[in-house]
């Protein structure tokens, strides 16, 4: 039988990781924080891979890693946990988890 | 020995277990660092460096009788989220709420000191002449359901309602403001991200497992959304914004209740 931890540490290997030590000018969070948000400039703003918009405070989310659906992740300016999905078109989204 | 959700979050952030998520952004030490990135060196609520634009007669006017309707709402906000401390569920959403209190305090002061700026001399007769009856009377309402000790019908009303009307109407307004309103204007609203969170976070996991609620807030939600509805148009019509300038308003407001499964 597979170790399901053993299973999630490959899965996760697989993909594409990000470095995220650039400044994103994000500062409304705790700074060692800051590097996992960035503003969301709007309509045609384009989402990488590793990253999903909040949906209720509408900042975007960053990973050190490619999101995929069913990942769980944090919306620190908003205090929110999420999950991402495959939304319509295909898209990736964040919903909550209450 | 290192606290192993230290070293997680340092490594990533969304590996942290919710339970630790919680307990930090609840806490008075992750609000004291959050508002530091935008809240230091401020004068008056803004940078002090920027230079303030010559406003004609009928705009500063219209910017006064808007600062007056947000200094009701503010002042609501304020008197609302301290009465809610004492009847909120555990210690950690008290201290939360505190955090809130504080919020709304900044907030309120420091759209008095714009309406000074602008040349009122006494901001609460301003106030008293110029807000809108709908945003009073959506105050006197929120105010009663604190007084009732509703927990539930309180946090709607003020973290979910008044905060999704007030976040969506900042940022229209951020849109056709003066430089230094702007930069007031966009320091309140990232206060605002954490409420309108907390607000939903909070009453979602209490409406997810209960459809007495949910039926009871559903209720609640229409007998105020006239009270919003109209805020927002006295507000918009204050900024001399015509209807097809008008955002779409109202979708922050409609996708919260939407996501929290309240009906129309």
């Amino acid at each position: 039988m597979n170790d399901p931890l053993e299973e999630r540490q490959r899965e996760m290997g697989s993909r594409r990781r990000y470095d995220l030590s650039d400044d994103t000018g994000f500062n409304e969070v705790p700074r060692r924080y800051r590097k996992f948000y960035r503003v969301w400039r709007g309509t045609g703003d384009c989402l990488a891979p590793n990253e999903a918009l909040c949906p209720v405070c509408k900042v975007v989310i960053r990973s050190k890693h490619e999101l995929r659906p069913g990942d769980r992740i944090y919306c620190m300016a908003c205090m929110t946990r999420l999950e991402v999905q495959r939304g319509e078109g295909g898209l990736l989204v964040a919903n909550p988890i209450y | 020995m290192e606290d192993p959700d230290n070293r997680d979050v340092r490594e990533d952030l969304h590996a942290l277990r919710p339970d630790a998520f919680y307990s930090r952004v609840h806490s008075f030490q992750h609000w004291f660092d959050s508002v530091q990135g935008y809240l230091d060196e401020l004068e008056q609520g803004h940078r002090a460096d920027i230079v303030p634009e010559e406003l004609p007669e009928n705009r500063r006017e219209r910017l006064i009788t808007v600062l007056c309707n947000y200094s009701v709402g503010e002042t609501a906000a304020l008197e609302a989220s301290s009465g809610l401390v004492r009847i909120a569920p555990n210690r950690p959403v008290k201290i939360f709420l505190a955090t809130q209190v504080v919020d709304e305090a900044r907030h309120t002061e420091v759209f008095i000191q714009r309406l000074q700026e602008l040349g009122v001399a006494d901001p609460e007769a301003a106030i008293e002449a110029r807000a809108s009856a709908a945003v009073r009377e959506f105050k006197r309402r929120l105010l009663e359901l604190v007084d009732g000790a509703d927990w539930d019908a309180a946090i709607l009303a003020q973290n979910v309602i008044l905060e999704a009307m007030e976040l969506s109407v900042f940022e229209a307004h951020a849109a056709v403001a003066d430089p230094v309103t702007v930069d007031v204007l966009s320091r309140v609203l990232k206060d605002e991200r954490r409420h309108i969170g907390f607000g939903e976070n909070e009453l979602g996991r209490r409406l997810k497992r209960d459809a007495v609620l949910r039926q009871r807030l559903s209720r609640l939600k229409r007998e105020l959304d006239h009270l919003v509805l109209q805020t927002v148009q006295d507000t918009l019509e204050a900024l001399g914004l015509s209807r097809d300038e008008r955002p779409d308003i109202g979708r922050n407001y409609l996708a919260a209740v939407e996501r929290l499964g309240l009906q129309a």
